[in-house]
């Protein structure tokens, strides 16, 4: 098996100019995400999810602090502080950004989106990247008409499907979708979805999806990471970690999605999530645990829950989470 | 049924738009077509439609901002848009309303609690009552006392919703507006809101409209939806029945992709929809 993804204790932060201090977004993350997979990274807003994306796809703000390591495919792209994505990002790694409106040029058509990504990739001419564009815009289900078309000339779900087809048509091997689906309406959901996973079994790219809603995961991903205070707390297969969840964080993030044609109480989590300067030595979700006790005191190491051999927990306690 | 509160009889509206720069001519983008509807006392209607279907413009119509190019608006009888403004501003009182966007309805150089006693002040109600009102709703929606001398700015998304639904409910209105009073929020954030907003009708039994575009969310804030689209009543009816047994094709699409996202875990059935 190959490894698309190898991260190595890597650690993320952002300078606080005010504070004159560094708040860690990403803290310690060890992951390793096979080729041909399709990941999924759940957590409440402000847990890291956006900011470990964005490293995988080589897309940090200058100002971010990283330390460890990340690995995609074989090339070492974060080393510590310096930060190399040449030959990887767009090409290897693609990212969709979250909101498909202001990530197209409102002034290309969409014909010559596909032009400038290619030519700068590939130096491929005219021609030759309509052809592209064409058999790309047709996997994801949209025809050559909208060629000559204005971005704003196409709906949210369209505008997605461009994206897609623009990363499909760079050759990427990994896509990186952060909320995909959280700008387009219900009704286009499985839609955006369907397609993502298609590429996934068909194309055999492999899928990080970003997302704050864990019944999305479900759909398609057969991995789940839950991230909490920029921490992998639960990780493991998503169809296990829908059923059995241990991480006390997990579980109560499940209590608090309304499901369609479920009536249940919604149970929320109390407080919000604390944004990290230092380096703690505690259970970062110690505050808001209910099942918080003396040993959480220390930070608690990724222990095997033992029911499926790729499920780990970050918790001391997970046996006696119900 | 008990008494009609809001009742619209065959609303056309839309908004005046000026085709090409240097156009002088006037036209008018219909958004909403032929709309009928009632709401009863203490009734919850949810209003679901993607976006773009004319959610907001039907709110603005019923909030008396946006007067139909047909069609009539009626509030507890009378018809808000042929009536004197005096009288009309009366009736609007009686709304409390909840615009869509926490992050971008509030005024970001007022303090918080001059934003939410501001109801208070239009009526000319005196200062230590709104005061003393202001703390009372603050405390009900669950924003702590220190945020009343923030200003927006320094609220995280739910808090701000919390503003604005203090602001909402601090007149004590009879008709309770909110436009997808969730959407913009994360899910455990999202849970506490949509407990509030119970918290609230039981206590307070306001009709209650709700905007969304999430029938699972219309769940926990409706006995009965309205699905619209391209600006038309497409269904009605009440929400297990929309649920268990959709008539119209946009509704079955709808409520199937929901059941795709929660329980399956093929994509046997993806069709090429965009
Ligand atoms: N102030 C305005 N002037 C002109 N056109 C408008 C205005 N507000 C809305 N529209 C148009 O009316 C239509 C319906 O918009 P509306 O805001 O009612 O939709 P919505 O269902 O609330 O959508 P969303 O879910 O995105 O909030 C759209 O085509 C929009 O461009
Ligand atoms: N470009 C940035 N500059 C400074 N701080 C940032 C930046 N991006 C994210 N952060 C901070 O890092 C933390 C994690 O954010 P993010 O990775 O966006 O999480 P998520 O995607 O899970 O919401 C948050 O506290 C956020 O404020
Ligand atoms: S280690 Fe302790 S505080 Fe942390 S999640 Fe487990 S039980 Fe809760
Ligand atoms: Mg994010
Ligand atoms: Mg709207």
């Amino acid at each position: 098996m190959v490894l698309a993804v190898k991260t190595v204790n890597l650690r993320i932060g952002y300078l606080d100019e005010e504070e004159e201090k560094i708040q860690w977004a990403v803290r310690g993350v060890d992951l390793e995400i096979q080729e041909g997979e399709s990941f999924c990274l759940v957590g409440e807003s402000g847990s890291g999810k956006t900011t470990l994306a964005n490293a995988i796809a080589g897309i940090l703000p200058p100002h971010a602090v990283t330390q460890g390591k990340v690995y995609i495919f074989d090339k070492l792209v974060v080393d510590d502080s310096s930060r190399n994505y040449n030959g990887v990002r767009g090409r290897i790694v693609n990212y969709i950004p979250q909101n498909p409106g202001t990530s197209l040029n409102p002034f290309l058509t969409i014909e010559d989106h596909f032009y400038y990504v290619l030519r700068d990739l590939y130096k491929y001419d005219k021609s030759k990247s309509k052809s592209i564009a064409i058999e790309t815009l047709s996997k994801v289900g949209l025809t050559s008409e909208i060629l000559d078309y204005y971005p704003h000339e196409l709906s949210g779900g369209m505008k997605q499907r461009v994206l897609i087809a623009l990363a499909l048509a760079s050759n990427a091997r990994i896509i990186v979708a952060d909320e995909p689906t959280s700008s387009v309406d219900a009704s286009l959901r499985a839609g955006i979805l369907g397609l993502l996973s298609k590429l996934n079994k068909e194309y055999r790219v492999t899928l990080i999806i970003v997302t704050h809603d864990i019944k999305m995961t479900s759909a398609i991903c057969n991995r789940t990471a839950v991230m909490y205070s920029g921490e992998i707390v639960e990780i493991g297969k998503t169809s296990i970690i829908l059923q059995s969840p241990k991480h006390p964080y997990t579980r109560m993030l499940m209590e608090c999605v309304p499901i369609l044609g479920v009536e249940k109480p919604l149970k929320p989590l109390p407080g919000e999530p604390t944004r990290i300067f230092e380096d703690i030595s505690w259970c970062s979700f110690r505050e808001r645990c209910p099942y918080a006790s003396v040993e959480c005191k220390t930070t608690p190491s990724m222990i095997p829950v033992g029911d499926d051999e790729s499920h780990f927990v970050k918790c001391w306690r997970f046996h006696e989470v119900a | 049924m008990s008494e009609e509160v809001i009742k619209l009889e065959r609303v056309t509206a839309g908004y005046k738009v000026v085709k090409g720069a240097l156009s002088i001519w006037k036209q008018v983008n219909v958004v909403l077509r032929d709309i009928s509807f009632s709401i009863g006392k203490s009734e919850r209607l949810a209003i679901i439609g993607e976006s773009g279907s004319g959610k907001t413009t039907l709110l603005k119509v019923i909030l008396g901002l946006l007067k139909p190019i047909k069609g009539s608006v009626l509030l507890y009888g009378r018809d808000i848009y042929r009536i004197p403004d005096e009288e009309r501003e009366k009736i609007l009182r009686k709304i409390g309303y909840v615009p869509q966007d926490p992050y971008r309805s509030l005024n970001p150089v007022l303090k918080v609690k001059t934003i939410i006693g501001e109801p208070l002040e239009v009526i000319g109600e005196n200062k230590e009552k709104i005061e003393k009102r202001v703390v009372e709703v603050a405390r009900f929606v669950g924003l702590p006392w220190s945020a009343l001398d923030d200003t927006p700015e320094e609220l995280s998304g739910g808090m701000r919703q919390r503003v604005l639904i203090a602001r909402a409910i601090i007149a004590n209105p009879e008709i309770l507006v909110l436009d997808e009073p969730t959407s913009a929020l994360d899910v455990s954030i999202q849970a506490q809101i949509l407990n509030l907003l119970n918290n609230i009708y039981s206590n307070f039994k306001p009709t209650m409209i709700t905007v969304t575009h999430d029938l699972a969310v219309a769940q926990y804030l409706a006995d009965r939806v309205i699905i619209l689209k391209d600006g038309c009543i497409v269904e009605e009816g009440k929400l297990e029945e929309v649920l268990y047994n959709p008539r119209h094709e946009y509704t079955k699409t709808l409520v199937s992709s929901y059941l795709y996202t929660t329980t399956t875990n093929s994509v046997s059935g993806f069709n090429n929809k965009s």
